[in-house]
């Protein structure tokens, strides 16, 4: 064990790829050694990227329900199948929906403003002190805004998924003459428990992709405030490009290959 | 803020005796694109000297300093801090290097999310068993030394650029270095802060016993802390050792460009403007 911890971190280099492997050799050392995770700074970073995106997250994922049912209802209601509405807002948001447009929310609230933060500390020559002081940014500055992402996007995934099914529930309700106990036990009976898990797995990727990507690019800043402001457009650009790439890979492996 | 475990076994390691070896330089070049920044610098510091770089601006002080404390890899040559060479080292041995040494940033480098206090405190935080109530009180101790007592709440935006570089010495002293590395720690202070920072110096090397590396072009106070002199060129002699030795010695070095330095003047064989003939030809844009 230790030696593996070891041997990452003597790892050379600074690419994305050497990035990962410093990440998991602190996480493979917090295994047995957790205070190497900051607890404190984590729950700091949990509240700071992940609990002040409640709103917003919130706000989209109510109106994603919103359009899920209303589209739903033009189509399926020519079909004389409005019963199916139910049903097919809560796979959409569960399978797909809920944690890829919670992942581009966090990109640009959380995924951004990591990466400005991390590229001022940069360009300030603050990761310089800290590599200088024999502090590992990457354990100090990194792992914390990792394990808070990797914990908070899944809860914030669930916690629109909710909304979400209360926006669907909304125009099913108001406009449709649907009861309430209909929608819910036809929005709760229909996924499976594979359903949510593949999205919550979906979400778990994504926030690996946003925090790595964001914290590759702020570390790498060079040329001081302009470079600050393209690594923090380029976190975004990029974090979205593998997220949906990810997603695509993903839906295939889970809906078509298992 | 949560405290860390020690991370860094820092094992035996040798004490240096006053006169022995701690830091040699050999052969040190450093080339950014096609420009040779730093060339074929050679010099020793022995344990207990006050070493003092001077040198123009430009001419390449700091990124010698940034190879000294290994957050650079040279071009060629090597370095042997404490004994060890260390451009080959891995990052790993390289840690348990440097919490033997502190460093004062030219411009800085607080952490700008933390206060003052808390800047001071991570190095022990981080790097001892010390009680956080006995850490306070280190933290205090240090910044007294700084003259820069009750300040410890503040965020370093709130401070003059004159105390944040203060503040930067009080964090480097933060873990008593066995070797205190300075970049320009005067620059931008008044006579009287000056001459504070300056007995700071002498007072980690004559009484702690540490070493001080100190980079300067404050030729008053250059003369005042240094042991030993290295003086490095610009211009034409860009990055080469211009002279090494005692403030005596340097003083009575004959080298038109090292005199002109000392004393300040701008008339001398160190180019810093043009000829006029060559300054008509470099706008007309001819060659
Ligand atoms: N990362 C880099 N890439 C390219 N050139 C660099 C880099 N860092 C420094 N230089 C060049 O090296 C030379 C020396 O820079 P350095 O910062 O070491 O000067 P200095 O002696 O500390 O000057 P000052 O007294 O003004 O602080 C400069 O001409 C600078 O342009
Ligand atoms: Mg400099």
């Amino acid at each position: 064990m230790k030696f593996i911890v070891n041997a990452l971190r003597r790892v050379e280099g600074d690419s994305y790829v050497t990035l990962n492997a410093r990440i998991y050799s602190f996480l493979l050392w917090g295994l047995t050694n957790p205070k190497v995770l900051s607890p404190a700074h984590t729950l700091r970073q949990m509240i700071r990227i992940g609990v002040e995106a409640l709103p917003m997250a919130s706000l989209v994922a109510l109106s994603v329900g919103f359009i899920l049912a209303m589209q739903a209802s033009t189509e399926l209601g020519k079909l004389g199948a409005n019963s199916f509405i139910p049903d097919l807002v809560s796979l959409s948001l569960l399978r797909e929906l809920g944690p890829l447009l919670i992942a581009i929310i966090v990109v640009g609230r959380s995924g951004s403003a990591v990466a400005a933060e991390l590229g001022t500390m940069k360009v300030n020559e603050e990761i310089e002190a800290l590599k200088v002081m024999a502090i590992s940014p990457v354990r100090f500055l990194v792992i914390p805004r990792y394990l808070a992402l990797m914990i908070m996007l899944p809860i914030l995934t669930v916690f629109g998924n909710c909304v979400g099914l209360a926006g669907g529930w909304a125009v099913c309700v108001g406009t449709l003459d649907m009861t309430s106990s209909f929608y819910i036990t036809h929005a709760v009976q229909r996924p499976e428990v594979w359903d949510l898990y593949s999205g919550l797995i979906k979400s778990a990727v994504f926030a690996h992709l946003i925090i790595t990507i964001a914290c590759y690019q702020g570390l790498g800043v060079t040329g001081g405030a302009e470079g600050v402001g393209r690594a923090t457009t380029a976190s975004v650009v990029y974090s979205i490009l593998w997220i949906i790439i990810a997603d695509a890979a993903l839906t295939g492996l889970f809906f078509f290959a298992l | 803020m949560s405290r860390a475990p020690r991370q860094i076994n820092s094992g035996p390691k040798k004490i240096f005796q006053p006169g022995e070896v701690i830091l040699e330089v050999r052969d040190l070049t450093m080339v950014f694109g096609d420009r040779r920044v730093l060339d074929n610098i050679r010099f020793q510091v022995r344990a207990g000297e006050t070493f003092v770089i001077m040198g123009g601006s430009g001419c390449g002080k700091t990124t010698l300093l940034r190879c000294l404390i290994g957050a650079q890899k040279p071009t060629s040559g090597s370095i042997h801090l404490f004994g060890e060479d260390i451009t080959r080292m891995d990052p790993i041995e390289m840690d348990r290097i440097r919490l033997r040494f502190g460093m004062n940033f030219q411009f800085g480098a607080l952490f700008q999310s933390m206060t003052v206090g808390e800047n001071i405190a991570l190095p022990l935080q981080e790097h001892s068993e010390v009680d956080p109530s006995l850490i306070e009180m280190i933290v205090k101790m240090k910044l007294e030394l700084v003259g820069l007592t009750g300040f410890e709440t503040f965020m370093p935006s709130a401070l003059s650029g004159g105390m944040r570089k203060r503040v930067g010495l009080a964090r480097a002293m933060a873990l008593d270095p066995e070797i205190l590395f300075s970049d320009e720690p005067t620059s931008g202070l008044d006579p009287v802060m000056t001459a504070v920072v300056d007995q700071l110096t002498l007072d980690s090397t004559r009484k702690i016993g540490a070493t001080a590396v100190v980079v300067s072009h404050d030729m008053t106070s250059v003369f005042r802390i240094a042991t030993r002199i290295l003086m490095i060129g610009n211009g034409p002699r860009q990055g080469q050792v211009v002279a090494e030795g005692t403030p005596e010695e340097i003083r009575k070095n004959p080298d038109p460009f090292l005199q002109q330095f000392v004393k300040g003047e701008a008339d001398g064989p160190i180019p810093l403007r043009m000829a006029q003939d060559d300054y008509l030809k470099h706008l007309l844009g001819d060659g």
